[in-house]
């Protein structure tokens, strides 16, 4: 089986979807639960939440700033406000509010930011958003969370919505279709990665959209002899350096994979974790530090090297360097 | 260009209806290669865009960054299709790219970008940076004592945003006379209508109190379109301008001015046919 026929073989669900599923459902457990959108209601799939709560539904028009301190004061008034926006706009156009307003505050605000990364490929730099979890996890006391799958993207906001901790969370989604493979019912723990595949020749360590990427490559690599790892890190602060020190110590190398720039993100944190303890050689593969071109997200990616295919190459090239 | 009736009103009227049906027509073709776009957006704006490109703006369709020329700013950039649809009347474009348009490999982006597109001269689409761009564009041309004036369209949704309004503050306390504002108010954003999603009026009140010259015309009445332009570029005072274009969605064609959801279409192949039909029907009455 080629590497595409395997991902072919997987189902999918749109992320959008997924999340005004949950959301909807999430809405029954908790009274003051809120959600704030910019005009986008429809496109991050709130709609349904919206009918049937009319008045826990704050629609601020184009005015992410607004909203954002709109969403520190709610969240200072006792409700627990979700900001449901494009990645692009959350975490760039209102980051000094994100910044002041909530964190600063030291209050929770969850910060939903989708079409990150190329899902949203078609619309150009405007709307790509490929730094989002470099500036999000910069904010002190931030936690950023990148879901990889539907089934995921479901886990992630229950634990988001019941974490306890007075921070804001900012979460990392895609937007249509994209390849299901966790299993239901797997408990999502903030900070805790996920051991999908085992292995001690390398670890591969991936978020989001990457995670079945590694899986697949995991599983290509094993019918080649070579036992990949693979670390599902859907937390990217607090980071799992636990996990990510005995990989360092089991494992030869490794390769951190994501759908964002490989300034800041979950490359950057990866190694900024792994300085402190003895390690071998980290390859990251991730979105060079320039703007990607147009196109749909499967196509991008692709063209890119953020793939299963691009992994093992990575990976066989690099075991024959160590 | 401007056209040449400058004399001979009702003829350029009738020159300009026709410019504003063949871009609508462009428009149309471009969207249904796709099968859908923000095509309710540039049947809208067409009459609008008939009098920029053919009573207004001052540039050269081989050169487009001809140094002498008026600048056009799209800030909305999915209102990229109605750009390209001027474009391609204005002769910057050739028709025959209406076939690649949202291509992989075309130089007509689904959003408009300016490294893509001659004649396209920022990437909007973020909303909220074109008017920003537009001031700092006029007061470098007012450094190089330039006599190019600076277009920037603008939506009623983008009103919405705070930048839009810092710059406004800005545009009067530099006194930018060579600053033309428009906004498309089709009464529309993504989530539904503009008044009930972020309330806007009175909209020429506020725009006023800002410190600028404002008209505000039914942006589907050539007639007053054309007059707003001419009063704009003719204004002898140095402080910006705004025209306030009140224009209905889907403009030309009876079934897509009815239907409910306008923001984004997305329709059969058939019914891009019977939309290109209607409109010339509708045209030729
Ligand atoms: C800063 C920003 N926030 C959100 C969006 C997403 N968005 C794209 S178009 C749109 C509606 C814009 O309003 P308007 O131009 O009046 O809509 P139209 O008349 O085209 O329906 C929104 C919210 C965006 N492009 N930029
Ligand atoms: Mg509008």
């Amino acid at each position: 089986m080629t590497l595409a026929d395997a991902r072919a073989a997987l189902p999918t669900k749109s992320i959008r979807q997924q999340f005004g599923e949950t959301i909807l459902d999430l809405a029954g457990e908790r009274d003051d639960f809120v959600v704030l959108t910019a005009d986008l209601m429809y496109a991050t799939g709130i709609d349904r939440f919206g009918a049937a709560y009319p008045g826990r539904m704050f629609n601020l028009g184009i005015a992410e700033q607004n909203m954002t301190g709109v969403a520190a004061g709610l969240a200072l008034s006792g409700k627990l406000p979700l900001i449901s926006g494009y990645a692009v706009f959350t975490a760039l156009r209102a980051v000094e509010q994100a910044k002041l307003d909530v964190a600063y505050n030291g209050v929770k605000v969850i910060l939903a930011g989708q079409s990150a990364g190329l899902s949203y490929g078609v619309g150009g730099p405007t709307h790509q958003s490929c730094e989002d979890v470099a500036i999000m996890r910069s904010i002190p006391g931030m936690i950023v969370l990148v879901p990889s799958d539907a089934v995921e993207v479901d886990a992630c906001l229950r634990a988001a919505m019941r974490h306890p901790a007075a921070a804001p969370i900012y979460i990392r989604l895609g937007r249509g279709a994209e390849w299901t493979f966790n299993a239901p019912g797997r408990p999502f723990e903030i900070g805790r990665s996920v051991r999908l595949r085992e292995g001690d020749d390398l670890t591969l360590v991936a978020n989001g959209s990457m995670v079945v990427e590694a899986v697949l490559a995991s599983d290509a690599l094993r019918s080649m002899g070579v036992a990949a790892r693979v670390l599902n890190l859907h937390t990217v602060k607090p980071l799992d350096v636990a996990a990510l020190e005995v990989a360092a110590r089991q494992t030869r190398a490794m390769i951190v994979v994501e759908e964002h720039s490989v300034i800041g993100g979950l490359g950057a944190a990866v190694l900024e974790a792994l300085a402190e303890v003895p390690h071998g050689p980290v390859r990251r593969i991730g979105i060079a530090d320039s703007f990607p071109p147009i196109g749909p997200p499967h196509d991008l990616r692709a063209s890119l090297g953020l793939s299963a295919e691009n992994i093992v190459a990575q990976a066989l090239d690099l075991l024959r360097r160590t | 260009m401007r056209s040449e009736h400058l004399s001979n009103r009702p003829a350029q009227l009738a020159e300009l209806r026709i410019r504003a049906t063949r871009i609508r027509d462009f428009a149309l073709k471009m969207a249904a290669v796709q099968g859908q776009g923000y095509v309710g957006q540039a049947l809208g704006v067409a009459d609008v865009l008939a009098v920029a490109y053919f009573a207004a703006l001052v540039y050269r369709p081989a050169d487009p960054s001809w140094d002498g020329r008026d600048r056009f700013l799209l800030s909305i950039g999915h209102y990229a299709i109605a750009l390209y649809a001027a474009l391609i009347e204005a002769g910057v474009l050739p028709q025959s790219e209406i076939e690649t348009y949202g291509a992989d490999d075309s130089r007509l982006p689904m959003s408009g970008m300016a490294h893509y597109t001659p004649g396209m001269e920022i990437t909007g689409g973020s909303l909220g940076h074109g008017l920003p761009i537009a001031i700092g564009m006029c007061l470098g041309l007012k450094r190089k004592a330039s006599n190019s004036f600076v277009y920037v369209l603008l939506s009623d949704g983008e009103l919405n945003e705070g930048a839009t309004w810092e710059a406004a503050m800005s545009a009067s306390h530099w006194k930018l006379g060579n600053l033309i504002a428009i906004v498309d108010v089709n009464n529309q954003q993504a989530d539904g209508p503009s008044s009930t999603t972020l309330g806007f009026e009175p909209l020429s009140d506020k725009w006023r109190a800002f410190g600028w010259w404002v008209a505000r015309v039914d942006g589907n009445d050539m007639d007053a379109v054309l007059s707003a332009f001419d009063a704009a570029r003719a204004l002898p005072d140095a402080m910006p301008r705004i025209i306030l274009c009140d224009t209905l969605m889907g403009k030309g064609v009876p079934f897509l001015e009815a239907r409910d959801k306008t923001h984004f279409i997305r329709i059969e192949p058939e019914e891009w046919a019977k939309a290109i039909a209607d409109l010339h029907a509708g045209a030729a009455e």
